[in-house]
Parts: structure tokens; C-alpha cells; sequence
């Protein structure tokens, strides 16, 4: 008899089972509410994002797309970089670092092609995802890369250049550091461009220190040796500031046509005055938002679109530059500001 | 949830109560549940749709509010300037540069004449161009249209390295010396974007601004939509609540100007993953039972289905071999225990009503035996004693003693006291009488010849062993003879046994008649069958012991006998 009542007893409490949960079923708004902002709480992936310089108008607009990316999708972003856009070893510093400091992911914008891949390697076995954004590095560990197609952004630039209506183009070549993949692209897509027209000549190229004084004069040297140079072209943001400022200070904006890369607020004051004619100008807000929407994506196990995205690239002269798409193109929307 | 067994007619199923039990209560358990929780799924999410409806809406209305209070507020600042203007005090610079200063989000005033040209500009510190290529705050207000207006958004372009996104609210008015004049101030987002900033519809929607011709004047991720990462869909939004696609608009015109607030919050987030996690609640429960039925299953085959099944073995076994069964007690429910002992004191009782039928049959057949050995076949007493009457007649007398003697001693042993187990030297003699007897009856056609060893005369042995197997061998094989006949009769030991042998040369049997007479009951006329000596060994003995015939026609037999040594006192009679 004592066995049937015990059978009986375990009946009713499954029978009450599903009844109970389903009461509790009710008051599960808040109980499940609850439970997702702890497990949000528990995991939150950490992102560094390792640029080439952290204080150009390029870099901030990289770092506020990534901002805004990683607010979306709850991660912890780390942004440094170093002082000057050569100094390849405190970038190698940064990334051993970053992997010691537990970093599940790096956004990374190469110094130089060759010797930024060691410490990339290092860190890729370490099971951290690398995503390369804007300069490349040579490295077959990278998940993703994500930039301009800096080839066909070297092209623009040279179309922008052919533009100029002087029978005989003499070009200089305004380049910066000789080992980042990124300048030497646009350089080869640029030079591509004007081989086609006969008019052109490249009378002389440089490459200088990525700064701005530094541009500015090895530029006004380079005009001085070249006085037939009528077209400079640059292919980053302070070398664009240093030619600029060369030509302000010769006084050539009315007799050379510059073509430019990257905006800030002193690149567009100068294509407003016509000390430069021509800015190509990349997207860094989204190569800074998808870089870090990769991040996500990779350490969450989805599977990316396609392993190169390519950003837009724009280019902007005086006469368009306040159309709507080009205003939103150089001018950076911020609240704050 | 066991088996099933294929039978000749037709399927049956067999299942265990067990089985039917666990399956049932999964089964009911599953129905109800998901029965249920559809139900409730259904009911929560038409709850969750319109819920999140009337948030949206309500939110919106707030937000409408809000920016109501806001363009009111600019209105008002407007017409503070309005009146400082056309009363061109001395102090109306002071005014309107305090004003910038005191108001963050005024980047700049400025007033045009008729035809558009700039006439003054008040901003807060900002250093303007020397020359611009473009004004974009200056709109030509149309001369009979609204007086009030406001741009969609664009870049200040008139300050030296400053170009904030702002837009610009423009009012036509008259001076006062009677001009036309506009009035433009540009306003930057700071103060709205921080506000709808933080408007949430659900857990990611959210709003934004547009005008009246779907160009956006803020969005949360303005600077994703102005870097092409994210599109926003702005035309043909009616006025008021609508769903598409899974999304729910929400469309509020600002009273006072020209914007319109538009909601998106996604359904499918807010619905869809609650139901998902709704589902998953269910999975959870549904294991759960899962995980009790069978417990239950298996606690009720504990208890019931499992002693059952051994009771039901134990009952199959007892059928198959009821003599050596043992029981052992099946434990389990009361019934369960009730059923077993009953069934355990059963085979105690078929037990012991088994060996008592066997006991019975033994005595019985002991009894019977015992009378059979006392009939004397009278064919051969009426034959010995013609043989006898035959010899006194010839005055043979002594041949006629000798066969008086022999058949003497042939009772004697045949009755000898009724024991069923003699000494073997008594055997022999017995043997031999009637050998001596049949020898005169037969006129000497066979010879004979006893070889005995000595140590076996003091074993015991069934009394009239030899004699049914010499009786055979002289009906059987010799009589039918011409040539003279011989029986050879040997009593030896073979390690711990004792073996008789009866040979003949006589006409010899095949196999299937071997086996006949150790099986067929003797008739009338041939006194204790050999059957009857086989039966006998083997009752007292067992069945390793008995006799075994080989034969060949034409050749003779051989009769073996094997019994064990036994000896006086050895072997108590039952």
C-alpha cells in the first residue's frame, strides 16, 4: 500500500509540473529581462584598434565610426596608436601588449607592409582575430581587410590630375613612407593613370617623413629644383597639409593644380582658396564601423560577407565641394561640436 | 516501449504496462503543454504587438512634445530678434552677441537686404571667411510664402576652419526704415540630438527627424547614413501607426513647423525573440517531463511491471522443470507479494505431491514385481514334472532325483524369504538348476559352461537375473538349431561394478529385436520377461545400471548385466 501512494504522489507532481512552470511562465517578462542583462554583463569581447597615428582628422574619424560600432554591439574598444606614422616598432609594442593585456581582437592599419607581420603573426597564433583596415600588412593570419581600394583611388586622383587643362603636365610626386602598402598602391594606380595621356611627364617624386612640416619643405624644395612642375600630388592627410602650405607660402595656388588626399578643416580651407584643387576622400568612419562590426562578427562565429570590403572613395573639387553628398562626405557629423 | 513480436495470425503488440504508462503520461504532458503554450504565445504576442504599439505611439507624442517646445522656443528667440532689429538701438549688436554667447546651440545670426546680400553677422567668436564660395544658410524665401522656415540640414561654410552641421531657421521681416529684410540663425543639433538620442522605442528601436520632404534633419546614426554604412527608408511615411514588414512606423507632424518625428521599432526584436525564448521555456518543461515520465516508468517497473515479469519467469521455469525448481521470493507491491507467496507456497505443495506420486509408483511397482517373481509359470512346472514322471517310468531314478533336486532348489531360491536382493553364489545356483533342468527337457541339444569368479559369490544381486536371459537364449536361440548349442555364463568384476554375461551361439537378433525385448512385457507363457530384469535393476540401482544386448544373426548374443557391488547389510530394501 505504501508503494501505491508513493506512485500516486510522484503522478500529481508531474501532473503539477507543467502547471508550475507555467504560473512562473507569467511573471517571466522580468525574469527573463533580467537573466539577458546579466549574461550581456558577463561577456563583453575587448577590441583594440591599433592605427598608424591617433591625432589626424582621419584617425579621430576612424575611431568615432568604431565609437559608434561598438556601442551597437557592446564591445570594449581600445584605441591607440603612435606619435609619428613611421614608427612601425612602437606599433609591434602595441600589439604584443594588446594580446597580453587579453584583447580578443585587433583592428589594425599597418605602418609598414614588411615589418608590422611578425607581431601580427604573433598575435593571430595567440587565437586573436586581426582585422586590417585602410594600409595592409603582410600577413596570411588576417581575417579580414578593409579599406579603400587604394589602386582605383590612386586612378582618381590621377583622372583629377589629367583634368587640368595645360597643354604640358609636369607632375611631382608628393609621396610618404616608402614601406606602407597603402601609399605605394595609390602611388602605382596614380602614375598608371597618367602614363595614358601623353601630355603628362613625372618630373620628379619624393617621399617624405608623414608630417607636416616636414612635406611642406620637401615640397617647396622639389618646386624650387622643378620650377615647371604645374600638377603636385599627394597621397595622405598631412602630406596633403604640407603641400598645401608649401604652395600658400610660394604663393602658386592661381598656376599649380594640386591633387590631395584625405580631409580635415584645413584641407577644405585650401580647396576653398584654391591652394588645392582636387581631395580624394576615403571613408574612414566606416572603415573605423566596419572594422569593428567584423570584430563582432568574427568572435561571435558568423561568417563575414566577403574577406575584402571596399570603401567608398570621393572625389572632391571647389566646385562640388558643397553639394549635399560631398558635405557629407568631408565634413564629419558631431554633435558636439 | 518494448519489443514486439511477430505471431502467425496477425501483430500483436508487446508492450509492457510499464511502457504503456511512461508513453501515456509523455504523451497527455506533450499535448497539454504545447496546447498551452501556444495558446498563451498567441495571446501574449497579439499583447506584445499592441503594447508596442501604443509605447510607440505614446513615446512619440512625447517626443512631438518636446521638439513642439523647442521650435516654439526658437520662434521666440526669433522674435526677440525681430523686435531688437527693427528698433535699431545702439545696443542691438550687444543684444544679439549676447544672445550667441548665451545660447550653445546658436552657431550665428545673420541678416540680408532684398536681394540676398549679407548685411550682418553675430557669432561667437567665430572668425568669418574673407571671401566664401558658397553661403548655404541663405535661402530666397519666396515673397508670399511662409514667413518662417526651416533648411533641411548643411555645413556652416561662412567661419574660418569651422564647419559644424547646423540648419537654419529664416524669417522675412521689415526694417526699421521699411526695407525687406531676412533674418537667418543657424542652429547646431546639440540639444535635440541629445534628446532623441535617448528616446528608445522597445529594446532598438528609436526616432528620428525628417522634413516634410523626407530629407533627414537628425537621426541617432546620422554620420552611419551620411557614410553610406546605413540606409533609411524617409518617403511616403502617412501620418499615424502603421506596421511594415515587421516594423512599426509611428509618424507625428510637429504642429509648428515643418518636421515630422518618425518611431521604427522592430517587432519581430520585440515579439519574436520573447516567443523564442518562450519556446525554448517550453523545450525546457517538455525535458523536464520527459525526464519525470520516465522515472515514473521506471519507479512503476520497479515496483510493479519488473516483479511481474520475474514472477511470470519464475512461473515459465517451474512449468519446464517442476522437480529441481527453486523459488525465491519476488519482492514488489503488496499484490505483487501476495501473488508470490501464494505462488511459492504452491510449488512447496506440487512439490511435495510430486515426490509422494513418485514414492507411490516405486512401492507399487515393487509390490508388483515381487508378485510376479512369486507366480510359478506353470507350462514349465507341468513340463518339468512330465519330464520327471517320463524318467521314473524309464526307472531312471537317478536322473529323476537330480531333477526333483534342481527344481527344489530353483523354488527355494525363487522365493527365498521374499528378499528381493540374494547373495550371487545363490544366483549361480539357481542358474544352474534350471540350466540342468532344461538340459534334460531338451535332451541334451546344448551344452553349457558357468565361469565365476570367486570374489564375486559373496556381492549381492537381484534374484532371477539370469534365469529370464538363459530361458531366452534356449527358446529363442537354440531351440530353432541343428548343430549343438553352447551358453556361456561369466560373472566378473569390472572395477566397481559386477558384470554378468550370458553368450549364446544361437540363431542371434537383429538390433530391432534387441531393443523390442528390452522393452515388450513378457507374455504368459514365458515367465518373468527380460524387461522385467531391466526394469528391476535399474529401480534399485538406477539408471546407469541394467542390461545391454548385442547380437548378431546367425552368430549369438551377448546379454550384459551391470549392477554394483553390493553387500549384505549395504543395501537396506525400502
Amino acid at each position: 500500500m505504501k508503494n501505491k501512494k508513493k506512485i500516486t504522489l510522484v503522478g500529481i507532481i508531474i501532473a503539477l509540473l507543467p502547471c508550475t512552470l507555467l504560473l512562473s511562465g507569467c511573471g517571466k517578462d522580468e525574469f527573463l529581462n533580467n537573466k539577458k542583462d546579466n549574461t550581456s554583463s558577463v561577456k563583453k569581447y575587448q577590441v583594440a584598434l591599433i592605427t598608424k597615428s591617433t591625432n589626424s582628422a582621419f584617425w579621430k574619424s576612424v575611431y568615432s565610426g568604431a565609437n559608434a560600432a561598438s556601442a551597437e554591439y557592446n564591445l570594449n574598444l581600445i584605441f591607440e596608436g603612435p606619435e609619428n606614422e613611421e614608427d612601425y616598432e612602437t606599433q609591434n609594442t602595441m600589439i604584443d601588449q594588446a594580446v597580453s593585456d587579453g584583447a580578443d581582437a585587433i583592428v589594425f592599419s599597418a605602418v609598414d607592409y614588411m615589418a608590422n607581420a611578425e607581431a601580427i603573426n604573433r598575435a593571430a597564433n595567440k587565437g586573436v582575430k586581426i582585422i586590417v583596415i585602410d594600409s595592409d600588412v603582410n600577413s596570411s593570419l588576417v581575417s579580414c581587410r578593409i579599406g579603400t581600394d587604394n589602386y582605383e583611388a590612386g586612378c582618381t586622383a590621377g583622372k583629377a590630375a589629367l583634368e587640368c587643362g595645360s597643354p604640358v603636365l609636369h607632375i611631382g610626386i608628393v609621396n610618404f613612407d616608402k614601406n606602407s602598402e597603402n601609399g605605394q598602391t595609390r602611388e602605382k594606380g596614380f602614375r598608371d593613370t597618367v602614363a595614358k595621356d601623353e601630355r603628362a611627364e613625372i618630373v620628379a617624386s619624393i617621399n617624405v617623413l608623414s608630417s607636416t612640416e616636414i612635406a611642406k619643405e620637401e615640397t617647396m624644395k622639389m618646386l624650387a629644383a622643378h620650377p615647371e612642375i604645374n600638377i603636385v600630388v599627394t597621397f595622405n592627410e598631412w602630406t596633403s597639409l604640407g603641400v598645401g602650405y608649401a604652395i600658400r607660402e610660394l604663393d602658386m595656388a592661381d598656376t599649380t593644380t594640386v591633387v590631395a588626399f584625405d580631409s580635415n578643416v584645413v584641407s577644405v580651407g585650401m580647396l576653398e582658396l584654391g591652394e588645392v584643387d582636387a581631395l580624394v576622400v576615403q571613408n574612414p568612419y566606416a572603415m573605423g564601423y566596419l572594422g569593428m562590426e567584423s570584430a563582432y562578427q568574427l568572435l561571435n562565429g558568423f561568417s563575414l560577407d566577403s574577406e575584402e570590403v571596399n570603401t567608398s572613395t570621393m572625389l572632391v573639387t571647389r566646385e562640388n565641394m558643397y553639394n549635399e553628398e560631398c558635405q557629407r562626405a568631408i565634413f564629419a557629423f558631431d554633435k558636439e561640436n | 516501449m518494448s519489443g514486439k513480436d511477430k505471431k502467425e495470425n496477425g501483430i500483436s503488440w508487446n508492450i509492457s504496462l510499464s511502457g504503456i504508462f511512461t508513453t501515456l503520461v509523455t504523451f497527455i504532458v506533450l499535448v497539454t503543454s504545447i496546447a498551452v503554450m501556444l495558446i498563451f504565445i498567441r495571446i501574449y504576442r497579439r499583447t506584445m504587438e499592441e503594447n508596442a504599439v501604443t509605447g510607440s505611439e505614446q513615446t512619440i507624442v512625447q517626443v512631438q512634445n518636446t521638439l513642439e517646445n523647442y521650435t516654439n522656443d526658437m520662434r521666440s528667440v526669433m522674435d526677440i530678434i525681430q523686435n531688437n532689429i527693427t528698433e535699431d538701438g545702439a545696443d542691438r549688436d550687444e543684444f544679439i552677441r549676447g544672445l550667441v554667447k548665451v545660447r550653445s546651440d546658436v552657431v550665428a545670426i545673420m541678416t540680408y537686404d532684398e536681394r540676398g546680400n549679407l548685411t550682418d553677422c553675430w557669432s561667437d567668436g567665430r572668425e568669418t571667411k574673407e571671401k566664401w564660395l558658397k553661403n548655404l544658410s541663405y535661402i530666397e524665401l519666396t515673397k508670399n510664402g511662409d514667413k518662417f522656415n526651416i533648411t533641411k540640414p548643411h555645413v556652416e561654410s561662412l567661419f574660418v576652419d569651422y564647419y559644424p552641421w547646423v540648419v537654419t531657421l529664416s524669417q522675412r521681416l521689415t526694417d526699421y526704415d521699411g526695407k525687406e529684410i531676412q533674418v537667418t540663425m543657424d542652429i547646431r543639433f546639440s540639444n535635440i540630438a541629445n534628446y532623441v538620442d535617448d528616446v528608445g522605442i522597445g529594446q532598438h528601436g528609436y526616432c528620428y527627424i525628417i522634413d516634410n520632404k523626407g530629407n533627414i534633419i537628425y537621426h541617432p546614426q546620422q554620420q552611419l547614413i551620411y557614410s553610406g554604412l546605413k540606409e533609411e527608408n524617409t518617403g511616403n511615411l502617412q501620418e499615424g501607426t502603421f506596421v511594415r514588414s515587421n516594423v512599426i512606423y509611428t509618424v507625428h507632424t510637429l504642429e509648428n513647423c515643418n518636421w515630422r518625428i518618425v518611431g521604427v521599432c522592430y517587432v519581430d526584436e520585440m515579439i519574436t525573440a520573447k516567443v523564442e525564448k518562450l519556446g525554448r521555456l517550453l523545450l525546457i518543461i517538455l525535458s523536464l517531463v520527459l525526464i519525470a515520465s520516465f522515472a515514473v516508468g521506471w519507479i512503476f517497473s520497479k515496483l510493479f511491471s519488473k516483479p511481474a515479469k520475474n514472477l511470470a519467469d519464475a512461473i515459465g521455469s517451474f512449468e519446464g522443470n517442476a522437480e529441481h525448481f527453486h523459488f525465491k521470493q519476488v519482492r514488489g507491491t503488496s499484490e505483487i507479494n501476495a501473488l508470490s507467496s501464494s505462488f511459492g507456497h504452491m510449488v512447496i505443495r506440487i512439490q511435495r505431491l510430486m515426490e509422494k506420486v513418485r514414492e507411490e509408483e516405486v512401492i507399487l511397482r515393487k509390490t508388483e514385481l515381487k508378485a510376479l517373481q512369486a507366480q510359478i509359470n506353470p507350462h514349465f512346472l507341468y513340463n518339468t514334472l512330465d519330464a520327471i514322471a517320463w524318467l521314473c517310468e524309464g526307472g531312471r531314478n537317478q536322473d529323476a532325483e537330480e531333477m526333483v533336486n534342481s527344481l527344489a532348489r530353483l523354488f527355494r531360491i525363487s522365493i527365498s524369504r521374499g528378499h528381493e536382493l540374494i547373495p550371487i553364489k545363490k544366483e549361480v545356483q539357481h542358474a544352474e538348476s534350471y540350466l540342468k533342468i532344461e538340459k534334460f527337457r531338451y535332451k541334451n541339444q546344448f551344452t553349457y559352461s558357468i565361469d565365476v569368479d570367486e570374489e564375486c559369490l559373496g556381492y549381492l544381486c537381484n534374484k532371477i537375473t539370469l534365469q529370464p536371459i538363459i530361458e531366452n537364449a534356449i527358446y529363442h536361440g537354440l531351440n530353432r538349431m541343428v548343430d549343438e548349442g553352447m551358453i556361456k555364463i561369466g560373472i566378473h568384476q569390472s572395477g566397481e561394478d559386477i558384470l554378468f554375461t550370458v553368450e549364446d551361439n544361437g540363431v542371434g537378433m537383429t538390433r530391432e529385436q534387441c531393443s523390442e525385448i528390452l522393452y515388450r512385457e513378457s507374455g504368459d507363457r514365458t515367465g518373468i520377461g527380460i524387461k522385467n530384469v531391466n526394469d528391476r535393476i535399474k529401480i534399485y540401482f538406477g539408471s546407469s545400471f541394467g542390461l545391454m544386448i548385442t547380437s548378431e544373426l546367425d552368430k549369438g548374443t551377448c546379454v550384459t548385466i551391470r549392477m554394483p557391488k553390493v553387500r549384505e547389510g549395504e543395501y537396506s530394501e525400502k
